[in-house]
């Protein structure tokens, strides 16, 4: 089902302002440069978080890309935590980790969100 | 290419603009589905699966990190007590009130043979992880599924599989493994040691006990050419038969209302690395939700689109190490049913799923995926004895999935399908002890693993129980 399956991509492609390709990859290397200080935090993520917070392909939000969590984070912590927890959209409930508490669930947003302060 | 654009565009355009009183009814449609409260009443947290249709409010997690706690979770936690990988299956399997356990802690290599190109593996790696891995110490799986997020143990368990004629599921390259139980006990396996729980717990849908680490026989590291390219569906169901003589991996991707397919080859090569480019597929995807939105109720408009859409499109190649190019990412959640048939009646089964789709459902838009796997031997694989066509059918996550039970399933079982036991089906025990010749011996094997039904939710009773 790869990308020539259909020309609507490219009419998508086409029709749509296309973000700035370095940017994207740059966003996308540091995304992948980084991880929670705390072991047992950076192990959750390494498990979870990671495996589509590091991929541009999954549309999730980078972890560290500021601009791309901005409008998430405006939501509030009790939003995010509902929509991680649940799930919305692309975002798989729990966000795959299934050992997570609600706290772990929090400063791992805070983290991708480069809120960790 | 720009007056196809046009055309797509603008035909597309001209329907919005008919369909204009249906932009409420889309809206509605688009909503996302509701989700259960975060908290249960006794404030224990959700549990969902992957796709949103399975939840639960276990009253304890556990994540061990190590064999010991592994069997202590299984003796003494409240139960029943369910593994979770990475919670993809459509099946209740997960589901619990008692204890939800997770092998997240218990995961990566622990061991190698170079030259017999085994490796061992703590079952709870993830896929994605496990495939560079292995490529670290020369090897891969040949065959992997489309989806990398799920854990291995999770995998093996509910019989998960790639696609190509020479290659078996994931757990026909098993060669051992040590499944703890809720007995208390850790019991090492393979086909001379313990040979019936080797053969009817390598597919175990963690009714079993819980599978500590696998050893499995892998190949050596190869680059692979993966192309994929457009065609007329109905060619690709006629070639069929050689494609899977011709090729090392292949499947296609049958799309609905369109007489179009997307055909996936996969074949080792000497060509120099070509990386796959960004990941396209969840726009197709919902491209063709689009298209479904503004000319499902124009069956002729919908697929002269598609059919123009495709005109002249070149094919798209990717050259990498298998373990880069096989699976995919899934950013567009769905649910799916999918059954393993006899090779022969794979394409008949599929014409006539096509066909009861096209005239009752105008609403589907997920391709449909057929895929080739080899026969093996374990008890309660849906490939027990014999090579199978699997036909995948989807339905988008926000969009009424009832068709596959009252639509697709009836055909898919007439031709003589197993269903895939993490993906949905109606089977119950009578069903299963009808099509594989062993599930009464897998059943007694699992009583004797776990007497008490420790591992039994309320699905799982059904599998496993007689009435």
């Amino acid at each position: 089902m790869k990308r020539t399956i259909l020309a609507f991509v490219v009419f998508v492609a086409a029709c749509s302002p296309a973000a700035p390709k370095r940017t994207a990859e740059e966003a996308a290397a540091y995304a992948l440069s980084i991880k929670p200080t705390d072991a047992r935090l950076g192990d959750l993520y390494a498990q979870s978080c990671r495996t589509c917070h590091t991929v541009a392909d999954t549309g999730a939000p980078l972890t560290g890309d500021a601009a791309s969590w901005a409008p998430r984070w405006k939501k509030g912590m009790p939003a995010l935590l509902s929509s991680t927890v649940g799930g919305l959209n692309g975002m798989p409930a729990g966000g795959q980790c299934f050992s997570c508490t609600p706290k772990d669930y929090e400063a791992l947003i805070r983290f991708m969100a480069g809120h960790e302060s | 290419m720009v007056s196809r654009r046009a055309v797509v565009a603008g035909a597309v355009g001209a329907s919005v603009a008919a369909a204009g009183g249906a932009v409420g009814y889309r809206a509605w449609r688009d909503r996302e589905p509701a989700s259960p409260p975060v908290h249960d009443s006794e404030g224990r947290l959700l549990w969902r699966n992957w796709s949103g249709i399975q939840s639960a409010y276990p009253s304890e997690r556990a994540a061990p990190d190590s064999e010991d706690a592994l069997v202590g979770v299984l003796k003494s936690a409240p139960h029943p007590i369910r593994p979770v990988g990475a919670g993809h299956s459509f099946t209740a399997l997960v589901p619990t009130g008692g204890t939800l356990l997770t092998l997240d802690r218990m995961s990566g290599v622990i061991d190698h043979d170079g030259a017999k190109l085994h490796a061992t593996v703590r079952a709870g790696t993830r896929l994605g992880d496990l495939g560079p891995a292995l490529a670290a110490i020369g090897q891969e799986m040949p065959n992997l599924p489309d989806i990398n997020k799920q854990s291995l143990g999770g995998a093996l368990g509910t019989g998960t599989h790639g696609t190509g004629r020479a290659f078996k599921a994931m757990h026909g390259e098993v060669t051992a493994f040590r499944i703890a139980t809720p007995r208390g006990d850790v019991i090492a396996c393979d086909r001379t040691t313990n040979a019936d729980v080797f053969h009817a717990a390598r597919v175990n849908l963690g009714a079993f006990g819980v599978i500590s680490e696998v050893t499995i026989q892998n190949r050596p590291l190869k680059r692979v050419l993966k192309r994929t390219t457009g065609r007329q569906l109905g060619e690709v169901i006629e070639e069929w038969p050689s494609l899977i003589s011709q090729h090392r991996n292949v499947e296609f991707y049958a799309i609905p209302f369109t007489g179009l397919a997307a055909l996936i080859t996969v074949d080792e090569t000497d060509k120099p690395v070509s990386p796959r480019g960004p990941d396209t597929d969840a726009d197709a995807v919902m491209e063709l939700k689009a298209l479904r939105d503004v000319a499902g109720f124009l069956p002729a408009v919908r697929r002269g689109l598609a059919q123009s859409a495709f005109k002249d499109l070149p094919p798209d190649e990717a050259v990498d190490e298998g373990w880069k190019l096989l699976s995919n990412e899934r950013p567009v959640r769905f649910n799916e049913m999918e059954y393993h048939l006899p090779l022969e009646r794979q394409m008949v089964a599929l014409r006539e799923v096509i066909a009861a789709i096209e005239k009752h459902r105008a609403d589907v838009f997920f391709p449909i995926e057929a895929r080739v796997i080899d026969g093996d031997d374990a008890w309660l694989s849906p490939f027990h004895d014999r090579v199978c066509g699997s036909i995948a059918v989807h339905a988008y996550y926000k969009d009424d999935y009832s068709f596959l039970f009252d639509l697709v399933e009836p055909i898919l079982r007439r031709h003589g399908g197993r269903p895939h036991w993490g993906k949905l089906h109606s089977l119950k025990y009578a069903d299963f002890a009808t099509l594989y010749p062993r599930f009464r011996d897998a059943v007694a094997v699992r009583e004797m693993l776990d007497p008490e039904g420790r591992m039994l939710n309320d699905h799982l009773r059904t599998v496993f129980h007689n009435g």
